[in-house]
């Protein structure tokens, strides 16, 4: 179903970032060497919801273009939050980085669709693009230690 | 997309806010229906004579006090005010959503807009300043104090439950007068969730007062001798033949916005996808139910290529909006307020068809999502070949209804829009400045958008309006406000 609405592209955003916070909860439990890591990539997260948001209610007007604010179909960013039974760190930073790299791209088009209508979402949007790049450079190099 | 949760679970029975206290009324009680479900979600009372006489008592008498609590210290409750209004943010946009049936981004776009006032009303110890002349002759100076006046009259429409009242009231007791206000009894829900947050927020008893009913309460008002001015949102001919004629009579300060017929003038070098978005947010959002709604689309130039493409795509994007419960997340369009404005937009459509005018999509064929009763609902409708001087091109129907007209030249566009006896929110779509500098000029409306399909001012600008669709001087909203709400007292003063 295509996301059209601010709202929706809102509540798709929160999604994400609360699925993926889960996720990097899941791994500090899992993998104690690097809890501090991915917990604060959680907190991240987190924080990422309240900056959307902020920018979301501090920007919307009855007066913008609100309800045609995006052209997005969830199914091109597929998501994979599953970690199995058993699962190996060399596995799971691949699967983050899968993650992360389709949540820039989510970001990215919602922030390009949305420019000409949404104020200072788009802004926000790239901002946590930038903020999910920074930590693809950091999974990349996690995975390179081990 | 699931339903967001509803805030109004209950049928509840509502009570007027008088002098700090939530009073059953005597009057009769009516159903407050959700347009989208057609469920019952309160019972509003349609107050008597002597329930607005009480209020505007109590009003007048915690007058005394109120003005002389100092700005800084009526700013300290609005402040608080605005925090609640934050913190019940999305409580007070579903509740909009509720009752009026607007969708959630519409609604939670209105709360903003509200909120925006109060935030500006913070700011009244540096607004209400006034100003001094020394020595305008030898040993004597002059000053202008702005003074506030009394008890205001705050009479909301339908359209807006939550953000009209509040381009008045803010700025009202913020400048130290009292209020009462009337909300429409359509939607009377806003203004008691409101009033119960201005009560939280500590406002004294009196100060601010809200009394619910119908022509009784505005009639009250109108001729209540201690009511010092009203401001009122609605229709032309009671704005102008009841409203700001009794105001006159009876002495009364008065702000009346009225109706509409907006057009959007469309040149040919306007961003085509840009534009189509605005104008989908300005002709159908709401559901049409906006006094700043486009009606007219105008099309400039004799491109005939460029004409029935930008009509195709016009009406492809509106054929696809998604009309249903405004809870729903994904819902572009709502209901209509309720069935009686349903069939007037319908009556409209049929004499449209009768007029000549080409239907190119028909909202009667509206497509619903979900399980819902469509007692209340109109989809998008598209009408080109539409004379300016018929009534489908001439008339307010504040429903999603678009008229499609042809001119040659942007001069006979701005003149077809002046020939119109209302003049409140025009707008042109184009890339040329030179074009959007005429039409600046020479249109005849109190906002004129440039690029911007429903052309809202912000709080801190004054909610203009011209001819048919504004009567008054100063208008809501920002400084204009200020000086609405205040008497200016000059004083002249030597010492011997």
């Amino acid at each position: 179903m295509t996301i059209q609405t601010a709202s929706e592209g809102i509540s798709f955003a929160r999604e994400l970032e609360t699925k993926s916070a889960d996720f990097y909860e899941q791994l500090a439990g899992k993998f104690p060497a690097q809890a501090e890591t991915f917990r604060s990539y959680a907190a991240a997260n987190k924080k990422h919801v309240t900056n959307i948001e902020r920018a979301y209610y501090g920007v919307i007007t009855d007066a913008i273009e609100g309800c045609y604010a995006f052209k997005l179909e969830p199914e091109q960013y597929p998501l994979d939050w599953e970690l199995g039974e058993v699962p190996e760190l060399s596995s799971v930073l691949a699967k983050a980085l899968q993650n992360e790299e389709t949540i820039v791209r989510f970001y990215k088009e919602a922030a390009e669709q949305s420019k000409g209508t949404m104020a200072d979402v788009p802004r926000a949007f790239l901002l946590v693009a930038r903020k999910h790049e920074e930590r693809i450079e950091e999974l990349k190099s996690l995975a390179a230690r081990q | 997309m699931a339903l967001l949760e509803e805030p109004i679970k209950e049928v509840k029975v509502l009570k007027n806010y008088i002098n700090g206290e939530w009073v059953e009324s005597k009057g009769e009680l009516v159903d407050v229906v959700n347009p989208a479900t057609m469920k019952v979600i309160a019972k509003v009372p349609i107050s008597t004579r002597e329930e607005i006489d009480a209020a505007v008592e109590a009003a007048q008498n915690a007058f005394y006090d109120w003005r002389r609590t100092t700005p800084l210290a009526r700013s300290r409750i609005l402040f608080r005010f605005k925090e609640l209004l934050e913190e019940n943010f999305e409580k007070a946009s579903r509740i909009q959503t509720q009752e009026h049936g607007k969708c959630i981004d519409e609604s939670r776009g209105e709360s903003r807009r509200g909120i925006e006032n109060v935030e500006v009303a913070c700011g009244i110890p540096t607004l209400m300043q006034g100003y001094i002349s020394e020595d305008i002759a030898h040993g004597i100076d002059e000053w202008c104090i702005p003074t506030p006046l009394g008890v205001f009259g705050i009479i909301g429409p339908f359209n807006f439950p939550f953000m009209i009242p509040l381009w008045s009231a803010p700025y009202a007791v913020a400048t130290g007068n009292t209020i009462v206000i009337k909300p429409s009894s359509e939607v009377p829900l806003s203004q008691d969730f409101l009033a119960h947050l201005a009560e939280e927020a500590g406002f004294p008893p009196g100060v601010w007062n809200v009394v619910h009913g119908g022509r009784t309460v505005v009639n009250g008002m109108l001729e209540h001798p201690k009511i010092k001015g009203i401001t009122f949102v609605g229709s032309t001919p009671v704005g102008r033949d009841v409203i700001y004629r009794r105001c006159g009579e009876t002495g009364k300060r008065c702000i009346a916005q009225c109706g509409a017929k907006n057009f959007m003038t469309i040149m040919p070098d306007c961003d085509v996808e840009n534009t189509i978005a605005a104008m989908m947010t300005s002709f159908f959002g709401n559901t049409g139910q906006r006094c700043l709604a486009a009606a007219n689309a105008v099309i400039v130039g004799d491109d005939d290529k460029f004409y029935e493409d930008f009509v195709a795509k016009v009406v492809d994007r509106a054929s696809k909006i998604k009309v249903g419960y405004g809870l729903d997340e994904s819902v572009q369009m709502g209901p209509l307020r309720d069935p009686a404005k349903k069939q007037n937009v319908l009556n409209y459509i049929e004499i449209g068809l009768k007029e000549g005018a080409e239907l190119l999509l028909d909202g009667r064929k509206v497509k619903i999502e979900g399980d819902l009763p469509d007692d209340c609902f109109v989809g998008p409708t598209i009408f080109q070949n539409v004379r300016p001087d018929s009534r489908l091109g001439s008339e307010e129907i504040f429903g999603p209804v678009m008229s499609i007209m042809r001119v040659k030249t942007l001069e006979e566009a701005v003149e077809i829009a002046n020939a119109n006896p209302f003049g409140n929110g025009h707008s042109i779509f184009t890339s040329s400045g030179k074009a959007a500098r005429y039409f600046r000029y020479n249109i005849e409306s109190g906002n004129v958008g440039i690029n911007i399909g429903i052309t809202a001012p912000m709080a801190f600008f004054p909610f203009s309006g011209m001819k048919d669709s504004f009567f008054g001087v100063l208008h809501t909203q920002g400084k204009e406000a200020i000086r609405f709400f205040t008497e200016s007292k000059v004083v002249i003063e030597r010492w011997f």
